[in-house]
Order: C-alpha cells, then structure tokens, then sequence
C-alpha cells in the first residue's frame, strides 16, 4: 500500500475516532433513567448538647488594638507606656555620650482602625497616667488620672474638616487612608509631656473618645518621637544641640467598665476578654455515613443582643476541633473547616434568630466519621471587639440551638 | 467472496492495525446512545461486522465475521481476526427540543479460525447491551420555604458486552451446524449531579458509582445449502438474566430474551448475491416498557474486487420505549470493501441512516462504519 493510502486511512481513522460528551435534555418521566436524586431538608433538634461557654481567651493587653468607647453601658479607655527615653544619648559616632537636658516637645502617631463613620465630633483627649501600668492595672486603679491629668484633647472632625487635615498652630493632624484608617498626629509640647530624668523619660499615657453619639474606636500607637535638647561636651563647645528620637510603645491594653457579666445558661461570643462557646452535635450516622450534605445550618436564638455602635459589628466563625477538650479544644484553623456569620449591631432584626452556616464543617465529618462532632463559636477578630453576643443554650430547651441539615440520600445506583 | 489485491504491502497491514486499535479514546467512549434505551436496559447492540451492516444486517447470518450465527465459521479456511468502529451522528427531537448527539464505538472484536479438521472456533466480543447515555433536567424544588431550582445531570457511561465462545463444523456439505456460549459481562460508571441554581447556599451534589453486569447465555445456529446458489440459515439463543451489582451486591435482576432467527441467501453470479433475514426477540422479558421485537432486513452485494458495492435496508421495533406500543427503526445502508497486502487485510467501509420513532421521540442517525479484517 502506498504511503499516501496509508496516511488517508490514518486521517479517516482519526476522525472517526474523535469522540466527545454530548447531554440530552431529557423529558421525564418517558425518557429519563428510572432512579432520581432526592433531597431531604430535616430539622434537628436536640442534637446540640453539652454545650457552654468560656472566657479569658485574648485579654485586653494581648488584644490586637486598643479600644475607646463612650457608649451607654459600657466605657472603655486606652492605655499605654512608652519605652525610656534615657538620661544620655550619642550625638557623635564614637561611644561618647552626652546628657539630655530638657525636650522641645514630642509627636505621638496613632491610628484609629476602625470607627463609626455616623459619629460626629470625634475627640480624642490624652492623659498623663501614672508609670507602672500593666495587666493587672484596672479601670478603677486609672479613674483618678483619667479626671485631673488631661494633656490634650483633639477634634478629630475638625482637624479633617481642615485643608489637608492639619492644624498649623498646634501640630496636629490626621489623614485618612485607602483602607479607611485614620492616622493622627498629635503634638504634645514640654508641658504635655513633660521630661523626667528620673524616669529615663518614661510616659504613661491614656485616651478617652467622645463624639455626639457611637463613640467607639480601636486604635493603635504606632510611634513616638521625641525632640530633645542635649548638652554637647565636645571640648569646650557647651552648645545646645536638638535631636530627635523615636520610641515604640512597651505596653498597651484597654480598661472598660462594667466588666463583663456572669454567662449563667447562656451561649457567649465576643466581648473582651474573649468568649468562646462550644456546642456538641449529634448527627444520625444514618446520615452522616450514607448521604451527602449539600447545607448545614446552626440555629441559634439571641438571648441579650450585642451592644455597640454599628461599627462594631463583627464575624462570628464557627470551627470543628481537632479533639474536645472542652475549653482548650484546639481549633481547627482551615478555610475550608470553618464557616462565618456577621453580627450586625444596631442593624433592624438585630435579635432576629441567627443562622451560621457550617455546611463545610458537617461535610467534613462525613469524611472523617473519627472527628469530634464539635462546634466552637468565636469572634473572627478576638479581643478586639467589646461587643459579645449571648444566646440561649440547651439548657433553654424552648430556644435551644437547632441544627438544620439539606442532604441527598444515595442515588439509587444498579436499578433498571 | 472479494478478490483480493495481490499488490505488496505486508508491513501496511500491521501498520493499519495499530492505527485502527489505537485511534481515538482508548478506553471509555462517553457519550449519548439512543434515548430509548435510558429508561430500559440498554441499546441493544447489532452483532454484524461491517460487511454485513452495510448491507442491512441481510449478511449478517451468512457473514463469518459477525457474531450472529456460529455455523458460518464452518467456512472459515484459516485464521480471521476482525474489528470495527462505528462513528454515529445522531439528532433527536423531543417535545419540540432538538439535540445534536455523537457516538463513536468500537462494537465488535474477533478471531476464528478452523482447528481440528472441519471443527472450527471462534471467539471475540461484541455489544450486547450499550448503556451509555447523559441527561439533564431542569426542576424546582422547595427547600426551606423557597423554590430551588435546579439541573441535574444523570449520566451511565459503559455498557455489557457479549463475551462468545463458538464453535461449528460441516456435517455434510450441504449442512453446518454451530453452537456458542455467552459470557454476558460488562460495566458501567453512572454519575448523578445536581447543581442549585444558588450554588451558595446548597452545594453541588454528586454521587457516582460503578454497576457491574454479568449474564450467560446459549446458542445454536445452521446452515443449509439447497442448492449451490441458494443457502438457508436458522439460528436460535436464550439469555438467562442480567445480573446488576454495585459492589458484591446484586441491584437488580432482569430477564433477557430468547431469540430465534433466520435468513435465505440467494446467490445466481459469483458477482451478486442476495440476502434477507428476520429475527424475533422476546424483550418484554425484560419487563415494564419493554417489547418483543421483529426485526427484518434485506440486501445484495454486487461485484467483487476492487470494490464491491454493498446496499441494504432493515426495519423493526425497539425492544424499550415510554409508550403503548414499542418504538420503531427504519434504516438504509451502503458499504465497500477493499482488499490489500496480497489478501492479507480487507477494509470495509459503511455508511447507514437510520430513522426511529415512538412515543414522541425521533432520532434520525447518520452512522459511518469502518472494519478491518487480517487474515495473517
């Protein structure tokens, strides 16, 4: 056979060998296969159990940002301690030191992450606070200094009402960000925050938030920078020379009043320090083994709504444990393992049932029939959020926690 | 019978071989057969080579190379082996909604040959049952107070091939006789998918399994020569039942029919040659919306060669279909042959169009057909 035959045949072969998928639409029931997907919607209830709620997981000092609120019901006050200054600095390169002997004034940078865009007349007043600040410091130990030590007090509205945000007779100034972030400069002259060689040139330092209404903020200190006099000892040079230093913060936390409130029977989630809550769900075997979850649903009813302004409105995320420790069960952190729900505050329908979604989470225990069927309820931003949620547990067997499982039980397979 | 071609050209032989072996998907063909056979068994499969297709499936009892008969391989002077492929184009309408389908098969394989004197034997595959088919249906349902809609797509992708065993020899030399066992055997993947129209809230369901299928079967065939133009063919088979298993659990049991079949061939040239042949199967076995079935067949194969002209009609019912009465196929067919590397390989080609109708549905279906035959 000739090679170009050959290569003809070839081409016809290949062809007619092409195969691809093709999908009827079918018209049922004449010309549709015998056996159907069904899916089945059940309410579960009473398959959450055993649960509770437990706090003290991300304290105030360790949370992620500081949080100022002047709100009906709850008052929340920033501190922090700036790391020493010292007694003497090096002007030169060599290892000689000279000492300080006064300082110009300091600017403070801070930035306000999040607040109430509705909240008008924003201030911010700074105070003095005693040295030796720490976790154990409370908000009555602070009422005193938080009364009579004001240092200063800005306007943030006005200071953005201003061109470029800056007010050129104090110093001050804010800009605001691409991601919403306020970052405010405050100066603070030798009076505001005086020196003191004593103290290495330690300051404690607090702030308290006001506005017309939804005084709310976190906020975090980003630097300081001192502007200070040194005696330079250079031979006989006695001139005065003016430096400028930066110092980061040695601590920072919040105290607010009132503390937070006993759980009693109650669910919680949220508020500082956090509040975690586990719930354990039975879920039939029956349907965990041999059908397929297609949407899980926690049902949760709110028995004292969160509190806040709206801009403390915060996700709720839903995880499966590694192992049920109780209280110290370790999470799993795995995007797939864990489903969220937001928290509206101040939203209508704010003490409306709530609904978390945790399709990923009961899918997971279809797939590993080893896992421990728990549920752990937190804050997606622990700590940094006084707001907390509170929800009726099983011990409320009328507004208990209810589990909604979708799911296909298996196709029919083998019928004709 | 065709002249072969003395030209040279062993090495082509093997070379087309592997080429025809080795086109395309090698393993799973995917895609829609006929859409009378979902809610039934299956498509039932046409047990005739090329050759025999093309011209109508009148061949097909006096044709050696198809597995309809055993008592033609009485016939056989040395080893055969035989395969083909068939490429289908199928457009159906259904209530008014029309659809564009392709196939493309590899339905029939076989090696026979004589071994002990006259005794021949023959074995190979050949479709029985194709079961592979894909459909997509659009409904709503409510699920916690709300209307979901929804597609799902049901998909059976394989199908039970006829696994035989034949032998035959000539008992006169005017009577052949043969008899061959089936080994009923095969498999398909089935998938259900459902996918929510608000894929957010419900997530895509699918479930997929494998259903295996085994079954066993009999038959007897003959042949008879009345006069040296004209030759007579009965055949006759009982399957027992198609088992269906997921697993090592048996799903579903199903009768298969008993078949009985005939044909006369009429051949006053060595250039032409006459055929027709009828088969009855006895389907409604098989249960609800299944029939028996009459299928009958005609045709002639002119000259020899080069390129004989083959050309052929067959008409019937469908064994599964929705309706009253079982559905029915009218089809035509065309083919040629060539023979190459000094009679050492044939290469048949086939054209068939065919019509079915019942129950609302029509398919017309163009299907073109290629066998290769090697006789080492």
């Amino acid at each position: 056979m000739r090679p170009g035959r050959i290569l003809w045949l070839a081409a016809v072969v290949g062809a007619a060998a092409c195969v691809e998928r093709a999908t009827a639409p079918a018209t049922c029931p004449a010309y549709c296969p015998s056996g159907s997907l069904t899916v089945v919607d059940t309410l579960l209830r009473g398959a959450v159990s055993r649960d509770s709620a437990y706090r003290g997981y991300v304290p105030a000092f360790h949370a992620g940002v500081m949080l100022a609120a002047a709100l009906p019901g709850i008052d929340s006050r920033a501190i922090f301690q700036l790391a020493p200054l010292g007694v003497r600095v090096a002007l030169g390169t060599d290892t000689t030191t000279s000492p300080i002997i006064g300082v110009d004034s300091l600017r403070l940078f801070l930035s306000i992450t999040r607040r109430d865009t509705a909240a008008h007349n924003l201030t911010l007043a700074l105070y003095r606070l005693p040295l030796g600040i720490d976790s154990t410091t409370t908000f009555a130990d602070l009422a005193g200094a938080f009364t009579d030590s004001l240092a200063k007090t800005v306007n943030i509205d006005s200071l953005l009402a201003r061109s470029n945000g800056k007010d050129t007779v104090t110093g001050d100034s804010v800009a605001v960000d691409t991601t919403k972030r306020v970052a405010v400069v405050m100066r603070l002259d030798s009076s505001q925050a005086p020196y003191a060689s004593a103290d290495s040139g330690k300051l404690a330092l607090g702030i308290r938030v006001g506005a017309d209404s939804l005084a709310s903020i976190a906020l975090t200190v980003d630097t300081i920078r001192w502007f200070v006099k040194v005696d330079s000892i250079h031979g006989s040079d006695t001139t005065l020379v003016h430096k400028l230093y930066a110092r980061g913060v040695t601590f920072r936390s919040f105290v607010f009043d009132p503390p937070p409130a006993p759980f009693g029977s109650m669910l919680a989630v949220g508020g500082v320090p956090s509040a975690r809550s586990i719930l354990r769900l039975s879920v039939p075997r029956a349907i965990l083994d041999s059908s397929q979850i297609i949407r899980g649903t926690l049902i949760l009813v709110p028995a004292v709504p969160a509190s806040g302004a709206p801009a403390d409105s915060f996700k709720i995320e839903a995880h499966t444990v590694l192992a049920d420790f109780g209280a110290k069960s370790p999470l799993v952190f795995d995007a797939t393992r864990t489903d969220t729900a937001l928290i509206r505050i101040g939203a209508t329908g704010a003490t409306d049932t709530l609904t978390i979604e945790i399709t990923n989470l009961v899918q997971f225990w279809a797939t590993d029939t080893l896992a421990p069927t728990t549920v752990m309820l937190r804050s997606q931003a622990e700590g940094a959020n006084l707001a907390e949620i509170r929800f009726f547990s099983s011990a409320t067997p009328a507004s208990a926690p209810v589990l909604r499982l979708t799911y296909a039980p298996r196709f029919p397979f083998g019928l004709r | 019978m065709m002249r072969v071609d003395r030209r040279r050209g062993g090495p082509a032989v093997g070379l087309l071989a592997v080429l025809f072996l080795t086109a395309g998907a090698p393993v799973r063909l995917t895609a829609q057969d006929s859409q009378f056979g979902i809610r039934g068994l299956g498509t039932p499969g046409r047990w005739e080579s090329v050759r025999a297709r093309s011209t109508g499936g009148a061949f097909a009892p006096f044709d050696l190379t198809s597995p309809l008969m055993e008592a033609s391989l009485a016939d056989a002077g040395r080893l055969v082996a035989g395969a083909m492929e068939g490429a289908s184009y199928r457009r159906s309408e259904l209530a008014g909604t029309a659809a564009s389908l392709r196939e493309t098969r590899f339905p029939l394989m076989g090696l026979s040959g004589r071994v002990f004197g006259r005794l021949a034997v023959s074995g190979g595959f050949t479709t029985y049952l194709d079961r592979s088919w894909d459909v997509t249906i659009r409904d709503t349902v409510v699920l916690r107070g709300t209307p979901q809609p929804y597609t799902d797509e049901i998909a059976s992708d394989g199908g039970v091939a006829d696994l035989r065993l034949a032998a035959a020899t000539r008992l006169r030399s005017w009577l052949a006789v043969g008899a061959g066992v089936h080994l009923l055997s095969g498999s398909t993947r089935v998938s259900a998918t459902r996918r929510f129209d608000d894929s957010t809230s419900y997530q895509k369901l699918q479930q997929s399994d494998e259903v295996s299928y085994d079954g066993f079967g009999v038959s007897g065939s003959l042949l008879l020569d009345l006069t040296r133009a004209l030759r007579l063919a009965a055949w006759a088979r009982s399957d027992d039942r198609l088992r269906a298993r997921v697993g090592s659990v048996v799903t579903a049991e199903t009768d298969l029919p008993n078949m009985i079949g005939g044909g006369v061939r009429l051949a006053p040239s060595p250039s032409a040659r006459l055929a027709a042949a009828v088969a009855w199967r006895s389907w409604s076995r098989a249960g609800p919306g299944s029939f028996n079935t009459l299928s009958w067949s005609a045709g002639m194969e002119v000259g020899a060669g080069l390129g004989p002209f083959r050309l052929g009609v067959r008409g019937g019912q469908l064994p599964f279909g929705p309706g009253a009465t079982a559905p029915t196929e009218f089809g035509i067919a065309a083919g040629t042959g060539r023979a190459f590397a000094e009679g050492r390989g044939i290469i048949d080609f086939g054209v068939e169009r065919l019509q079915r109708s019942g129950g609302g549905l029509e398919e017309r279906v163009w299907t073109f057909l290629l066998g290769l035959t090697i006789r080492p």
